[in-house]
């Protein structure tokens, strides 16, 4: 790393900086602030106070099957992540460097499916998934999203930007295809791959059309679902609403403050030199 | 080699079975159904040939909606890439406390939107926090708030929208800043360039092929802008959007479905061939800078 | 071998016998918040145990996306045997042959039943109602009691209301007099129409042909609705309005049985007073919706799907419902009576205002007429429109879809 003249001196970054952090996390502040809080008015003067509370959450623990929600979305979640790393990678790789024919129209079709509203695929997908015995069971879940177009061009785009070189003189070497795949591709991929990874995680952790439509049994019910069914009709206070929201948003901080060193070192350090 | 167009072949398996299992039949039906006049709840349909996409240039709601996605796209996608890029740069130095700027700044993308629009729904009302900090740097806040005004609904939504995309964007740059060879800083320092002279001819050079990638796929995203005008405002003061009319038609009131197919098809290849513009506009680019 | 063969057929058989015997009802419902699921599925324990015969599988559905879902199911031909749906929807889904024509099951006796006007189509009963919802004027005694109102002063009139508003903005300390829901599809008409209801003003003619919204008592009615709005009116969506409402800073609002589930929940210390919506000449008018239990034409265990119907809205259940729900209006007469309505001013105010209420048309239009009205209420609270050119506009499009409909 170069240390470069110029810039901001480092009081005034540190200013900006911060300043903008604050701006970033305030409505996540405001949304835990709320969740503390016993039952009553959320007005500014109840938010600055030391009353806290965990009645909220206790009682989304106590009164829904928050632990199945869970289990749910993060076992889904993590199934879609690695079917999408090893996937995506694979289709991605083939796009990028096997110019045919038939790639060109499959990667047509992967930039067709992105522009498609979700909202006009969900009915020929739900009788699919009734036709298909997927419906209300883990593969509506999983099965449709082991592979997914943006996560494909990212990581198609990125390959674009690797030099043959290394490819060829793999080859050279008598290296199998599976081989220059894994062993090669695959590790100058590490950036574009944990992007992906996280964007897939993310996305199916927060996903609810999909969910809510293409299953109904309780015992498959993922977490943006279970939420929505607490909420009920009409009578939920911002109390509840919010630590509702907190147990959506905070799981998944924790693991990303805890990888976030690995993860944007990951993205980072993958520095394709020419 | 045949036993590499095999290869080649067999590495695109995962989503070809994906596409043509999952998504040919459901693209098929609806824009076929696009050329009826189906509706969910009615028994029967019949053949409109083109009356759908015809209706639709005349449909006010259909228009408005398209100007309010257009509004949208233009005014957030250079604003999301100008600032991502910027914190992108900002934490790309070496300092005491880098990784957790760049873990706060990237936390609202891996929000739900859903919960985001809520917590926004409150900061936007009246007197919420945005119309505290309104009227301290000495603006007036809208009466009723900032969602229920027609002059800065879909404003507001657009800003919240910026500041939960920039963090996902700020991470494409900084990989993308990664990728730009150190040699090329050391050569230009020698030469006495200033920061600012590294910075346009180097630093926004080099970006450009990612910087690209990130308009097309934001582009694609936010002509598709959809959960927060549901959650936030259901399409009233001026906000409603192209795929907001979508399931207003199709899934809703009459459950136009073929009237609705037919207006995701027209949003479909206004954005198609907006892609291909950049498309044509990155691969000449790329030409250029490489 | 052939043993084993006979064993196994005889499994197989009686595994099928005991299927046969029990038939399992599907049954998609939307209350699935804590506060209520437990007594649903008490319900369904004690249906069960009381017909053991007969399963019932419960799905259940939000309310943000429910009508997504019965749609979907309805369109694929996976619909349930049974389901709860709002009153809006009834016309639409038997109008398309959706729903089992219940007449010859169910007589529509309003002495035991209210709401009837709800689930009748074309002369026919599509449904049975359940849990009934209307609009009462709420209103907080403590800034009513700062106006230097009589003590116990409750708005009879309309023009009562107005005046109390207005003195209670006019004092200055920061209080809205009325609290006015903004554009929000399927709720702003609900607050409207009890007002314009009140002024005694028609949506059709009796006979249901002609639009009349524009007449002059309509448009007395939205000058009447929107001078609150702009004179003494805190504008925000419902849920803004009913936060302000119990945070105290709002005078008078309409809402529903559900504000008062909020107070009791959130345990809120608000000086309650519930009453009629005023008229011209009291008593006022109100909205009429509710929960409806409907069976789908295509199902084949319609009997058991009307004896859960029978026994979900029998008194002692629709008591049990309220009493865990605290929801104010039972269908039945019979549950209304029942002490612990009486027990409580708030709930007596809504179980009297259900008998001044009405229901919209049972129309399959009905969506777009809903939305024709919400966009003219809009248009003329936020100053696009004239009330008389929004109404008359209202009046022009709607004429238009009721002739489209019946050519």
């Amino acid at each position: 790393m170069v240390v470069r003249r110029g810039g901001l001196p480092a009081v005034g970054r540190y200013v900006v900086l911060s300043a903008v952090l604050a701006g970033m996390l305030f409505p996540f502040v405001w949304m835990l602030r709320v969740s503390l809080l016993p039952t009553g008015s959320i007005a500014a003067e109840n938010l600055l106070s030391s009353t806290f509370t965990l009645t909220n959450f206790l009682d989304l623990f106590a009164q829904t099957n928050m632990g199945i929600y869970l289990i749910n979305s993060l076992a889904t979640g993590i199934i879609t992540t690695l079917g999408n790393i090893l996937f995506c990678f694979t289709v991605a790789y083939t796009l990028a460097r096997y110019r045919t024919i038939t790639n060109r129209l499959l990667f047509v079709s992967v930039i067709v499916i992105l522009m498609i509203p979700a909202h006009i695929v969900i009915i020929p997908l739900y009788i699919l998934c009734v036709k298909g015995g997927m419906y209300d069971n883990y593969w509506a879940l999983i099965l449709p999203w082991l592979v997914n177009p943006i996560g494909i061009f990212l990581v198609k785009q990125y390959i674009e930007t690797i030099p043959t070189s290394m490819e060829e003189a793999a080859r050279i070497d008598g290296a199998g295809e599976l081989t220059i795949l894994f062993r090669v591709m695959m590790p100058m991929c590490k950036p574009a791959l944990a992007v992906l990874a996280i964007q897939v995680f993310f996305t199916h952790w927060n996903s609810f059309l999909f969910p809510y439509i293409l299953t109904q049994s309780e015992s498959v019910r993922t977490l943006p679902v279970g939420l929505a069914m607490f909420q009920g009709h009409q009578a939920i206070d911002w109390q509840h609403l919010m630590a509702g929201s907190t147990i959506a948003v905070v799981p998944v901080l924790i693991v990303f403050v805890i990888l976030q060193r690995r993860i944007v070192s990951g993205i980072t350090a993958g520095a394709i030199k020419q | 080699m045949p036993n590499r167009k095999l290869v080649s072949f067999l590495y695109g398996l995962p989503w070809l079975l994906t596409f043509v299992i999952f998504w040919a039949f459901p693209l098929l039906y609806s824009f076929v159904i696009g050329f009826t006049d189906y509706r969910l709840l009615q028994r029967g349909y019949s053949w409109v040939g083109w009356g759908n996409y015809v209706a639709l240039f005349h449909d006010p709601a259909f228009l408005s909606a398209l100007k309010n996605t257009f509004i949208f796209v233009i005014g957030t996608i250079p604003a999301t890439t100008v600032i991502s890029l910027l914190l992108a740069l900002m934490v790309n130095r070496r300092f005491r406390g880098r990784g957790l700027f760049r873990a706060g700044y990237f936390v609202p993308s891996i929000t739900s939107m859903v919960v985001v629009a809520l917590v926004f729904t409150h900061l936007f009302s009246r007197g919420g926090y945005v119309a505290m900090l309104a009227q301290m740097v000495g603006l007036t806040p809208p009466a009723n708030g900032f969602l229920y005004d027609s002059g800065t609904a879909l404003a507001s939504i657009m800003a919240m929208d910026v500041w939960m995309a920039v963090g996902y964007y700020m991470l494409i740059f900084l990989a993308g800043l990664k990728s730009i060879p150190d040699e090329l800083y050391e050569a230009a320092e020698i030469n006495g360039a200033s920061s600012l002279r590294q910075f346009v001819s180097i630093t926004l050079p080099l970006l450009k092929p990612v910087t690209l990638f990130i308009i097309v796929i934001n582009s694609i995203k936010s002509f598709q802008v959809f959960t927060e005008i549901f959650v936030m405002t259901r399409g009233k003061f001026d906000t409603s959007s192209a795929v907001y009319f979508v399931y207003e038609k199709g899934l809703t009131t009459r459950y136009d479905f073929g009237y609705a197919s037919a207006a995701a098809y027209l949003l479909f290849v206004i954005i198609g061939l907006l892609s291909l513009a950049q498309f044509a506009l990155f691969r000449q680019r790329k030409k250029l800078s490489w | 071998m052939r043993y084993l063969f006979v064993l196994a057929l005889l499994c197989i058989v009686s595994a099928c016998g005991s299927a046969v015997a029990k038939e399992t009802v599907e049954w998609w419902q939307f209350w699935t918040d804590p506060g209520i699921k437990p007594t649903i599925e008490a319900m369904i324990r004690d249906f069960e145990a009381a017909n053991p015969d007969i399963q019932i599988k419960v799905t259940d559905l939000t309310w943000s996306d429910g009508q997504e879902k019965i749609v979907i199911a309805f369109n694929a031909g996976t619909a349930p045997d049974m389901l709860e749906v709002g009153s809006d929807w009834i016309a639409q889904l038997a109008a398309n042959g959706y729903l089992s024509d219940l007449s010859a099951h169910i007589a529509p006796d309003s002495n035991r039943f209210k709401g009837w006007g709800m689930v009748t189509y074309d002369g026919k009963v599509y449904g049975k109602p359940w849990i009934l919802g209307t609009r009462v004027l709420f209103g907080n005694r403590d800034i009513i009691n700062q106006t230097g109102a009589a003590p116990g002063f409750v708005p009879v009139t309309l023009t009562q209301l107005q005046k109390s508003a207005l003195a209670i903005q006019k004092m200055r300390k920061g209080e809205y007099g009325w609290g006015s829901n903004t554009a929000e599809k399927h709720r702003l008409y609900k607050k409207f129409l009890p007002i314009f209801w009140s002024f005694g003003a028609q949506l059709f003619t009796d006979d249901n042909r002609y639009c009349v919204i524009s007449s002059d008592k309509g448009i007395a009615a939205l000058t009447y609705y929107k001078y609150l709005n702009d004179s003494c009116g805190y504008v925000a969506d419902q849920r803004g309005v009913e936060d302000a409402f119990l945070d105290g800073k709002i005078g008078y609002i309409i809402s529903g049985d559900w504000l008062l589930k909020r107070i009791e929940l959130e345990n809120r210390k608000i000086n309650l007073m519930t009453t009629l919506i005023p008229g011209p000449k009291y008593p006022g008018k109100s909205f009429l919706g509710g929960e409806i239990l409907v069976v789908n034409e295509q199902s084949k265990r319609r009997e058991a799907a009307l004896k859960f119907i029978d026994f979900l809205t029998s008194p002692a259940n629709q008591v049990r419902f309220c009493k865990a729900n605290r929801s104010a209006n039972p269908s039945s007469v019979e549950a209304q009576a029942d002490p612990y309505f009486a027990g409580n001013p708030h709930l007596v105010t809504f179980i009297k205002q259900i008998n001044s209420a009405i229901c919209p048309p049972v129309d399959p239009d009905w969506p777009l007429i809903e939305d024709v009205i919400e966009k003219a209420v809009e248009d003329a609270l936020f100053g696009r429109r004239l009330v008389a050119t929004a109404l008359r506009d209202a009046q022009i499009q709607i004429t238009a879809l009721k002739s489209h409909a019946k050519p």
